[in-house]
């Protein structure tokens, strides 16, 4: 304990929840209340209704909640799959190779999304490639920007994980694809579904290439979240942020409970 | 990975294995690498590269660095460049105090649901950046919390409180998102400040001040360098808040490429915008990968 | 020169661990290329296996034969290269040099999974994610066992190993003695020539230790043809387990014989001190089965046939501290060594007739229930000595006078510098024999 008179602890927490709750849970509980609002003039919202609730159960804004489900669920597979494909590959390569490829992999981080949004649709806007105005330009975007995630979380848990199990099994006569489907892989369940979660709030909450890329008929939650601000319909904005959030945050706790029960087996 | 492991019994020179060739079976090594290294090539640096191209093909055809100098002439893409820097730098050095002094609070003023909030913060950094300039708009908006506190209490018809659109908003979003970029390696380092150590500063008469700037910091110095790389990188890179603001007279150099290739259509344009952002970005990103790769390196290293 | 010719060889498989002798693993290896039987008796041999990191060889040309059936311990502090003599012989470490054989089939090349084996380690590593009995399935599944198989054969092990009634829990529920046997269950399930044992009690209790270490020996008599390489640091465990030691230290291989051998004639002294503790003099022969130290002249049983170090020549006495007993204080003349109480000619003889008399002064003494272990000072060096629980110990200062039988020393050649391979004496040395004027 580093503070140890009881005024100076209760000062340390002062001043912690004087920059804490301003700066972290006013913002969500203001959404919050300003989606079930009409007016906000005053300290408080007011002429509470669920109007934009409702709204969020028909049209538009349905499809847009479908479209990112669907965008994120095909972004974070192909993101496990290519990512996690690749650390394994990485695990066994040592030097120069494991190097570029640890580079390569990380390098969609370090780009500006929405760079990577302009670079696929200068890319794909002509022969070879005519993706421009598809479902799969958008979802390519996001597999490209979450991969880089899938990637770093597989790798580390292969760090972490003992090598000691992988020989035992060897020393037991299992060849390296037995040994992998066998033990590797359900030793690494809880961190794949985890990588599996990042992936998907991430998706879900991809902006920035989404704005480059997207064709009329694919608009993700995020577009349509700004579409609603942009023309001044804060409110409607805030419901649809709360769905936004609402969603991200089952996923995660699915795959939370998923990690759980994948450790206590 | 059969490969690797039947190549690595392979390996080294052996003098008298009686003429017996060394059985090696399936594909080699890397060879399992490549399929995802090619599916990131298709997707991703080939892009990359095209929009490289592009930035010296103007539309008139042909290829020039007639786009590049059109650009570096226009005052919007100077003003872009100064407004992204400026703004970066502020906000990393906004979320490092911020950051330093929340994470200490919570590891060594402990209180009850001090957990929880660090649960919290994680679930923080799964929701878009966005998220925050929308809630922004409700706090400090004109019409919002801040202001209506103001026009109860004073009678008054508008607040005083105008900045969000401003690129001070931009910055008080930015510090608010990522501080718990910052928070989590500290917490992490945090972890593992002997706490021996800090007990017998406190009974050798050290105050809190002293021990923070002469146990603490030192301790925490690489994990703050490797979370103000990270911050400087993803704020340099940020879009969603800026655009939120909808401010037009803030413009950096990501809201920049979607104007110029979305509203304005100028293709050439947006690329020498984004090259140059890629540059910068990916150059400072680079230099955060050395550091945390110095700074934990050798550790993985005895560990393997 | 090998302990075959050792009086004290109660082994007739003791083959040579010693270097590259022409008939260096006699006995071993069948045709080569011969696959060995799952089950079948296989022994283990190094040949001149070298194992290097960079620049650092963690294993310098070991030489050694695992006999079919036997159980070796690799014995040595910790970086000695135990380890990596077990592992290369898992495949897990590739050799820079020399061949590892299986059952006399050389496996230098094969990938851990096609050498047959059974392999514990220190975290016994049980799959988290199976139960016990699909832990000890593992192995036949892997092989492609016939379905009909597998489940008897997961019964036998888990029977054998106690473990029968824990089949369907899962690892983290067992304690660390349980998981113990559950790793051994899973290793003999596939029923390998050979078991590796990779320092598997380190992790338990010193009172779980003996238990499993009884329970081990037990498993031994009921698989009497599987070889076992078992690594640990603890010399009671080798002691106790092991046909036969082999003694490493600085990756080279310092010793190898039976417990017996090894204790009672150690031939270097890195031996003499890992295995059991010793007193090592420092001493100059004179011919005739007589040394020198200090003052004092010491006897040594002799050999016959057996020639000693030449008159002038260095050698290491080794005492083990038990074989030191203490005289009777009011008998021992209190003479200071270098007075010339003794004549230089005449070997070290107490008043009561006894041979091999050392004096010294007590530094110190501890009492260890039945013994008490006296320090003392003599001749430049600090004995140990572990005498009988005495009434009246002896004060801190006193001068005391100390006796061994000649046929407990053993002499080492040379200094006191350890692992000197060349020019070794014969191992229950001490004799002085012809060549002395």
């Amino acid at each position: 304990m580093l503070v140890h008179s009881r005024a100076g602890r209760i000062a340390a927490w002062v001043v912690f929840f004087v920059l804490f709750l301003p700066l972290f849970a006013l913002p969500f509980l203001v959404i919050v209340m300003a989606s079930f609002a009409t007016n906000w003039s005053g300290a408080f919202p007011s002429h509470p209704t669920f109007a934009h609730y409702r709204a969020v159960g028909g049209g538009d804004s349905l499809h847009a909640l479908t479209t990112s489900l669907l965008t994120a669920l095909c972004a974070s597979v192909l993101a496990l799959l290519v990512g996690g494909w690749a650390a394994l590959a990485a695990e066994k390569l040592r030097g120069g190779t494991r190097k570029v490829i640890d580079a390569l992999f990380v390098l969609p981080v370090a780009v500006p999304s929405v760079v990577v949004g302009l670079s696929l649709l200068v890319a794909f806007s002509q022969p070879p490639f005519l993706l421009n105005g598809t479902a799969k330009i958008v979802i390519l975007a996001h597999t490209v920007l979450v991969t880089a995630f899938a990637y770093q979380s597989v790798g580390a848990a292969l760090a972490r994980l003992d090598p000691a199990y992988e020989q035992s099994a060897a020393s037991l006569g299992a060849r390296p694809a037995y040994v992998l489907w066998r033990v590797r892989l359900p030793l690494l369940l809880p961190s794949l579904t985890a990588a599996a979660g990042l992936c998907f709030a991430l998706s879900m909450g991809e902006l920035s290439a989404t704005m480059m890329l997207y064709p009329p008929d694919w608009m993700p939650l995020p577009v349509q979240i700004y579409g609603a601000t942009n023309r001044g319909s804060l409110f409607e904005g805030a419901a649809l942020a709360v769905v936004l959030m609402v969603s991200t945050l089952l996923v995660l706790l699915v795959m939370g409970r998923v990690r759980t029960r994948a450790t206590y087996r | 990975m059969a490969s690797a492991s039947a190549e690595r019994a392979g390996a080294g020179p052996r003098a008298d294995t009686g003429g017996r060739p060394v059985r090696r079976r399936g594909v080699p090594g890397p060879l399992w690498a490549v399929p995802p290294v090619a599916a990131l090539g298709l997707v991703f640096l080939y892009p990359l590269a095209l929009v490289v191209k592009q930035s010296f093909s103007p539309d008139a055809g042909g290829h020039s660095t007639r786009p590049w100098s059109q650009v570096f002439q226009e005052q919007s893409f100077r003003t872009a460049l100064w407004n992204t820097v400026w703004i970066a730098a502020g906000s990393t050095a906004g979320c490092l105090v911020l950051g330093f002094v929340l994470a200490l609070v919570i590891a060594f003023v402990p209180f009850p649901g001090g957990k929880l909030l660090s649960r919290f913060i994680d679930v923080f950094l799964a929701f878009p950046s966005f998220l925050i300039t929308l809630a922004l708009l409700f706090v400090y908006g004109t019409v919002g919390m801040a202001n209506g506190l103001w026009t109860d209490a004073t009678g008054a018809s508008s607040g005083p409180v105008d900045f969000l659109h401003t690129p001070w908003g931009v910055l008080l979003a930015e510090v608010t998102y990522f501080t718990p970029f910052v928070m989590r390696p500290l917490l992490a380092a945090f972890s593992q400040v002997d706490t021996a150590q800090l007990e017998a500063a406190a009974s050798l008469g050290a105050r809190a001040p002293r021990i923070v700037r002469q146990v603490i910091l030192p301790e925490a110095l690489p994990s703050l360098a490797a979370g103000g790389g990270l911050v400087l990188v993803l704020c340099l890179n940020e879009f969603g808040i800026v655009l939120f603001t909808g401010a037009k007279n803030t413009t950096t150099l990501p809201t920049l490429v979607y104007s110029k290739a979305i509203l304005d259509g100028d293709y050439p344009g947006a690329c020498v915008v984004a090259v140059v952002s890629v540059a910068l970005s990916v150059s400072l990103y680079g230099l955060y990968r050395a550091l945390v790769a110095r700074t934990t390196g050798g550790a993985r290293r005895a560990g393997a | 020169m090998t302990r075959t010719g050792s009086a004290t060889s109660d082994d007739p498989a003791a083959t040579p661990g010693t270097p590259t002798g022409p008939d260096a693993g006699k006995g071993s290896a069948p045709a080569p290329g011969s696959a060995p039987a799952p089950g079948s008796a296989s022994g283990i041999r190094f040949d001149h296996v070298t194992v290097s990191y960079g620049a650092t060889t963690v294993l310098d040309a070991l030489d050694l034969t695992v006999e079919p059936g036997e159980v070796m311990a690799l014995l040595g502090p910790s970086g000695s290269g135990k380890t990596t003599a077990l592992r290369a012989v898992a495949g897990f470490v590739t050799p820079a040099a020399g061949r590892v054989l299986i059952g006399g089939r050389d496996v230098t090349g094969l990938p851990p999974y096609k050498r047959g084996i059974g392999m514990v380690v220190q975290q016994y590593a049980l799959f988290p994610h199976l139960r016990v009995e699909q832990n000890v399935a593992f192995g036949l599944r892997a092989n492609r066992t016939p379905r009909a198989e597998v489940g008897p054969r997961v019964a036998a092990a888990l029977e054998m190993t106690g473990m029968a009634d824990y089949a369907r829990r899962y690892p983290r529920e067992l304690s660390g003695g349980q998981q113990q046997r559950v790793a051994i269950a899973r290793a003999l399930a596939i029923r390998p020539g050979v078991l590796l044992l990779d320092e598997p009690l380190s992790a338990l209790d010193a009172q779980l230790r003996s238990g499993m270490l009884a329970e081990l020996a037990r498993l031994h008599r009921e698989l009497p043809d599987v070889s076992i390489l078992y690594v640990t640091h603890d010399q009671i465990e080798a002691l106790t387990l092991a046909d036969r030691i082999a003694v490493l230290d600085q990756a080279r291989l310092q010793d190898c014989g039976t417990p017996h051998e090894l204790y009672r004639t150690p031939r270097t002294a890195f031996t003499a001190g890992f295995v059991g503790s010793a007193n090592l003099l420092r001493v100059r022969a004179e011919g005739h089965g007589v040394f020198r130290l200090g003052t004092a002249a010491l006897r040594v049983a002799e050999h016959p046939g057996v020639p000693g170090p030449a008159p002038g020549a260095e050698a290491t006495m080794c005492l083990r501290p038990h074989v030191l007993r203490q005289l009777a204080s009011e008998d021992a003349p209190d003479a200071t060594p270098g007075t010339g109480g003794y004549p230089d000619t005449d070997p070290g003889i107490g008043p009561a007739g006894e041979v091999n008399v050392l004096h010294g002064t007590v530094t110190g003494v501890q009492w260890r229930g039945h013994t008490h272990r006296l320090l003392v000072e003599a001749y430049g060096h600090e004995l140990r000595a572990d005498v009988g629980d005495l009434r009246q110990p002896p004060a801190v200062g006193a001068r005391i006078a100390l006796a061994f039988d000649p046929q407990d020393a053993v002499l080492l050649p040379g200094g006191l510098t350890a692992g000197a391979a060349d020019g070794r004496t014969a191992p229950a040395a001490g004799g002085a024999g012809d060549g002395v004027g």
